[in-house]
């Protein structure tokens, strides 16, 4: 079973190979440099557990796996992740700057598309009626208006960083076949973050362009801040007790804000105030 | 339809954007221009409450210069209308970049 599918993603990794350019993928030259994410330590007390596929689970573990599952949601079997999807090509139709950073977004589409093919594996082998669950994002940063290209970039700065960070964390993860995905989709969430990073770059170069940037991070920035969830969220005890989690929504949240604030002030941004606009502190 | 996808339409109707049907499985919709029916963009149906309007509010001088809406002009041409005071202003402050 694991050899077959093995077999497939080394098919999906050489056509990844066939798409490489200078640009991409563009976590190469990032991770060439160094670790570019911070370690989340679980607490030393915690209580050592670990399942893998077909292990029998806890129902409060199941219960969180799926309820985290959820949120991730790049599953083939999630209509509404591939309805966004959708929005992703419509957007690389409509308002391309130039064919370059078109053929970079379609690269970035199907590199999602390998991730629903992982996720799904993950779900198939966790609960079968999952594989085929639809399940709309939630969150507000998913819905917000996108209608420049500047929008798109800090869409996946911001939002594909938000799932780069809890890969990172799933390093740990107590759920096997989540760990062992862990290193791979981190890589990759961070690539499109950059994709989005290199997009603000170049229209930051005119004048028009930054004005237009600096104007929409407030829009996205509280967004961003947000998609942690509430600091004081009564769940996160239970999923880093189960090991489904390192750290609680605080500390990877301030993690990630000295993150992103150091790329925000390389661009020459002002960064906003960090509780205007938030709705989930 | 949704009380936030009515928002959604009202608080962009200002500006002339439209907001077309739902594409892809419904949680998204495409915006087009008023004037030419061109895609401008798109947004899904989860917003928050108040939070369309206060964000095409946010975004109204960059309708004015330009920097968001159709090549057409007609989010710009709107905009003078909505607020020709503001609009003027926007112009005298991001001059030269739209």
């Amino acid at each position: 079973m694991s050899e077959r599918v093995t077999g497939d993603m080394t098919e999906i990794d050489e056509a990844e190979a066939r798409g490489r350019t200078e640009l991409w993928p563009f976590w190469r030259r990032v991770y060439a440099q160094g670790d570019p994410l911070p370690r989340f330590a679980p607490p030393a007390n915690r209580a050592p557990h670990r399942f893998d596929e077909g292990d029998p689970l806890p129902e409060e573990y199941r219960g969180l796996l799926l309820k985290m599952l959820r949120h991730e949601g790049e599953r083939a079997g999630n209509k509404s992740f591939l309805g966004f999807m959708a929005t992703c090509l419509d957007l690389a139709e409509a308002i391309f700057p130039d064919a370059t950073s078109r053929l970079i977004k379609a690269e970035y589409l199907a590199e999602e598309l390998k991730h629903a093919i992982m996720f799904h594996r993950l779900a198939v082998g966790l609960e079968r009626d999952f594989a085929l669950k639809d399940v709309p994002y939630a969150h507000y940063a998913f819905h917000l208006p996108r209608e420049t290209w500047a929008d798109d970039a800090f869409f996946h700065f911001f939002v594909d960083l938000n799932g780069a960070f809890h890969a990172r964390d799933w390093r740990e993860s107590s759920y096997v076949p989540l760990a062992k995905m862990s290193a791979t989709v981190e890589r990759d969430e961070l690539g499109h973050s950059e994709m989005g990073y290199h997009f603000l770059q170049r229209i930051c170069e005119t004048a028009r362009g930054k004005t237009v940037v600096q104007h929409l991070l407030g829009k996205w920035y509280p967004a961003a801040l947000d998609m942690f969830g509430r600091s004081d969220s009564p769940n996160v005890p239970k999923f880093i007790g189960w090991g489904l989690k390192s750290v609680g929504n605080a500390e990877i949240r301030d993690a990630y804000k000295t993150y992103v604030d150091a790329k925000l002030v390389a661009l020459g941004l002002d960064l906003p105030d960090e509780r205007a606009h938030r709705r989930f502190l | 339809m949704s009380d936030i996808v009515e928002e959604i339409r009202t608080a962009y109707g200002r500006v002339g954007i439209t907001l077309d049907r739902p594409a892809t499985y419904g949680t998204y919709y495409r915006l087009l221009c008023a004037g030419c029916g061109k895609m401008v963009g798109n947004v899904g149906d989860r917003l928050l409450p108040d939070m369309a309007a206060a964000l095409v509010e946010q975004q109204f001088d960059l309708y004015a210069i330009g920097g968001l809406g159709c090549p057409c002009g007609h989010q710009r041409q709107v905009t003078r209308g909505l607020d020709a005071a503001r609009w003027e202003a926007a112009q005298r402050r991001y001059g030269g970049v739209a």
